[in-house]
């Protein structure tokens, strides 16, 4: 199994941008997705994230989140018709207002989750830690936790995918199709989760202090992360677009 | 070794958190710059503690009572931070997962690079040079989590090399990896060793690679330091090193027997085959025996064919014929292939019947753990058909077929989810319907004949304990089919011994054994039938000896033959045919020795 914030490689602008542009890219559409009250905008905010995702090559990453979104977005839409009920009535308990509050709540799902995904499939997340250090001044301890955290989602997915595989052959019914039932039969898989994965953070960390962890300062990496003319036009795009939410 | 010692351990030992039991136990060692040291040792020996004491884990990261000191190039390892110690002592540690602190290659090297300050216009030279050495260029900018064991491990290593430590310290680095990966990660230690002049500590269970590659073995027993010296000063304590629990080279065992029996005097083994067959080449010839040395084309032939007629009396008779028995495991043209790459299992035919103790071997991406899972049903044949018992896999729910295979997995630790011993043996019988009392009172039974701890947690006990609790777990299930995958790993000698006699009570109980295998001389000693994959396909499939006596076969799957086999080949086709077709250590000795005493 992969995990959905796999680096897609390329060469694109959005590629060879500064990772804290990105990020500021991935927040200006959140902001402005948070901000916006008009279908043309909110649709519009999901086409800009699509079509960056498009031009990145990354758009099956994005449709395959979807995926996972639409359904729970149509939960939503349901849940928030049931709960307002002003305005004038559609059919059964729905009402207009219902609908409008529901469907607006469901777009912002949509474009509140994929702009991040995206851009942390475009950054390596050496990157993106180096770059917050250098550029942010994030403590790198912080910036260390936090990718080590994402670099484990696959591993601890692989190893929880390994451990039902050796339940399922002692006969536990991991591939019943009653999903609480398979829910209150993987409660107890999480011991053997936790024991592995307190083992293997505490292996990283000291592997990561035999290699100097310790001494890290903010001059350390290698590479350097400017921002550049391409950063500063981009940042400049992302102001105007949380205004251009904010306004409409 | 006029040169001073470069770690010098002081009657050391330590003991874990609050604990009173000594994982090492008063050790006084000195490793000299350029040594190739191997350590093995049975599970519990202390082998993780010397390392973690050599690398200043402990006591930097570890908490306990550390007595006597340890002197890290002239510096007590107490009085220095653990980073000041890494500049001398580079460590590989077991878990090659947890040791990665990067996703890329690349800034993995960079990472350790960047923290020591390494000027930035040295680091694309100590990068690239460090991938260089160790053979791994190519994989500069991919993904760690797409990389095999064995790249992973190379990875570990050049990010180790790139910091230029001057002792590398490695915690079995070839556990998880085939025997021709395991081989390829000696070579790349032992050229640094040679070149660069590292010294290198490794920990090993692979006690073949510790002969051929090491200039010097230490044998932990119970915390302490049980022998220290050269492989050949090593190997010759055979009987004591198997009372400790640790495996020798099969070509030592050979020579230690000999001399055992009288036929040769008491000295160093041998630790080659080449050794071994030149010494008893040797003693054939010496005494002047009428052993025709086989010379004519057809005799040769005949020696390396796949069945000799006249088959030696002293290769291991079929145990039992089964042929009669209808095959309880039946694959019929399978294919499967895991979406988006070409790895899984083509046109495999294969049938196992009861009775039948089968070793599986072949590379890491063979297929064969693909072939296990389809017979498990974690898999369903996207082509073919896949019988147990009769039950077609794709027909049933994988947790039926549970009732009929018994699968026993590498890592325990994912087997194992309850909070008793006598729980976790006794849930696979209740998730099959046997009633509470009757199955702790089958459970009861099995875990007094392993000797286990009824109610201690799974999770308290060792490595080969838990094993234990996973192997027992499996025989009470007293299914028709068991599955190993790599059973042997992570296991010490004796524990090795224990599951293996175990699954071969099993299989003479009428279970069908499969077991996917990495260590050939296992397989030779258990397996009556061994089926070789390569790419996803059976190359072979026959009687062990006959299999691996192809040289063409062993080649093709790039896998070494069992030592005993190499040797009764070679003497086959040097001294005479009679030893064509042995598997065993005794085989051979007592051919010989018939042969030397009329």
């Amino acid at each position: 199994m992969t995990s959905v914030i796999d680096y897609v490689p390329g060469d694109t602008l959005l590629h060879r941008l500064n990772p804290v542009t990105k990020l500021a890219v991935a927040v200006a559409v959140i902001v402005a997705t948070l901000l916006a009250d008009t279908y043309p905008l909110l649709v519009g905010l999901i086409a800009l994230t699509l079509a960056l995702g498009a031009y990145a090559g990354a758009l099956r990453r994005l449709t395959s989140l979807l995926k996972v979104l639409v359904p729970l977005a149509a939960i939503m839409l349901a849940l928030q018709t049931a709960v307002v009920r002003t305005g004038a009535p559609v059919a059964a308990w729905i009402t207009v207002d219902g609908l409008v509050t529901g469907s607006k709540a469901c777009l912002r799902l949509l474009g509140v989750a994929m702009p991040l995904i995206l851009m942390l499939s475009v950054t390596k997340m050496g990157d993106l830690a180096n770059a917050c250090v250098e550029v942010l001044h994030v403590p790198y301890r912080y910036a260390f936790t936090f990718t080590t955290a994402l670099r484990f989602v696959p591993v601890f997915s692989q190893e929880m995918t390994a451990i039902m595989e050796a339940q399922t052959a002692r006969g536990v019914e991991y591939d019943t199709r009653n999903p609480f039932r398979k829910l209150r039969l993987m409660l107890p898989m999480c011991v053997p989760l936790l024991v592995s994965s307190v083992g293997k953070t505490d292996a990283t960390a000291l592997a990561a202090e035999q290699r100097g962890f310790y001494l890290r300062t903010r001059e350390s990496s290698y590479r350097r992360y400017p921002l550049v003319a391409r950063d500063w036009a981009t940042l400049a795009c992302c102001v105007a677009l949380v205004a251009i939410g904010a306004a409409l | 070794m006029s040169s001073p010692a470069i770690i010098s351990l002081e009657d050391v030992s330590f003991c874990y958190g609050e604990r009173d039991e000594r994982a090492l136990d008063d050790v006084s060692l000195k490793i000299f710059p350029g040594e190739f040291v191997g350590v093995t040792g049975p599970s519990g020996a202390g082998k993780s503690t010397l390392a973690a004491v050599l690398s200043g884990a402990v006591p930097h990261h570890y908490r306990g009572s550390l007595y006597g000191a340890a002197i890290v190039d002239g510096h007590d390892t107490c009085e220095v931070s653990l980073t000041d110690i890494a500049r001398t002592v580079g460590s590989v540690t077991q878990d090659i997962d947890a040791q990665m602190v990067a996703s890329v290659v690349e800034d993995e090297l960079l990472f350790g690079l960047e923290n020591f300050g390494v000027p930035h216009d040295q680091i694309e030279g100590r990068l690239s040079g460090a991938l260089e050495t160790v053979g791994i260029s190519e994989l500069r900018d991919r993904e760690i989590a797409t990389l095999s064991g064995g790249q992973k491990q190379k990875v570990a290593v050049a990010a180790i090399l790139a910091l230029r430590p001057r002792v590398l310290v490695l915690d079995e680095p070839t556990a998880a990896l085939d025997p021709a990966s395991s081989k390829l990660i000696f070579q790349t230690l032992s050229q640094l060793n040679r070149t660069e002049g590292i010294t290198v500590v490794v920990i090993e269970q692979k006690v073949a690679l510790l002969s051929e590659f090491c200039g010097r073995v230490l044998v932990m027993d119970g915390g302490r330091l049980a022998l220290d010296g050269t492989p050949r000063e090593v190997f010759a304590h055979g009987s004591e090193l198997r009372r400790m629990g640790v495996d020798s080279p099969r070509v030592a065992r050979v020579s230690n027997s000999l001399a055992e029996h009288g036929v040769i005097e008491p000295g160093p083994p041998c630790l080659s085959v080449e050794e071994a067959e030149a010494l008893i080449r040797g003693l054939l010839a010496g005494r002047g025996k009428k052993s025709p040395v086989v010379t004519s084309r057809s005799a040769r032939d005949d020696a390396l064919g796949d069945a000799p007629s006249h088959a030696s009396p002293h290769a291991p008779a079929p145990r039992r014929a089964e042929e009669a028995a209808p095959p309880v495991v039946d694959l019929r043209d399978v294919s499967f292939a895991y979406p988006g790459s070409g790895d899984g299992v083509s046109h495999v035919n294969l049938a196992f019947r009861p009775g039948e103790l089968v070793g599986v071997v072949g590379q890491n991406g063979a297929g064969k753990t693909t072939l296990t899972k389809l017979l498990n049903g974690l898999l369903r044949p996207a082509s073919g058909e896949v019988r147990i018992a009769g039950i077609d896999t794709r027909a049933v729910p994988v947790s039926r077929i549970a009732a009929h295979v018994a699968t026993l997995f590498q890592n325990p630790d994912r087997q194992l989810c309850k909070d008793t011993v006598l729980d976790e043996v006794a849930f696979g019988l209740e998730l099959q319907g046997v009633d509470g009392e009757g199955a702790r009172r089958r459970a009861a039974a099995a875990i007094e004949r392993f000797g286990l701890p009824a109610g201690e947690s799974p999770f308290s006990l060792s490595r080969g304990q838990r094993q234990m609790v996973a192997l027992a777990s499996v025989v009470v299930m007293e299914p028709q089919v068991v599955l190993l995958d790599e059973p042997t790993s992570g296991l010490d000698y004796r524990e090795c011994m224990t599951v293996m006699e175990t699954v071969r009570e099993m299989a003479e109980r009428g279970c069908a054994v499969i077991m996917v295998c990495h260590d050939m001389e296992v397989v030779s000693d258990f397996a009556e039938r061994v089926v070789v994959m390569a790419g996803g396909r059976v190359l072979a499939d026959g009687r062990a000896a006959e299999v691996f006596s192809r040289p063409e076969v062993m080649e093709a799957a790039s896998i070494e033959a069992p030592q005993v086999a190499q040797l009764s080949r070679a003497l086959a086709l040097s001294s005479s045919e009679k030893f064509a077709g042995i598997s065993q250590v005794s085989g051979i000795v007592d051919l010989v020795e018939e042969m030397v005493r009329p």
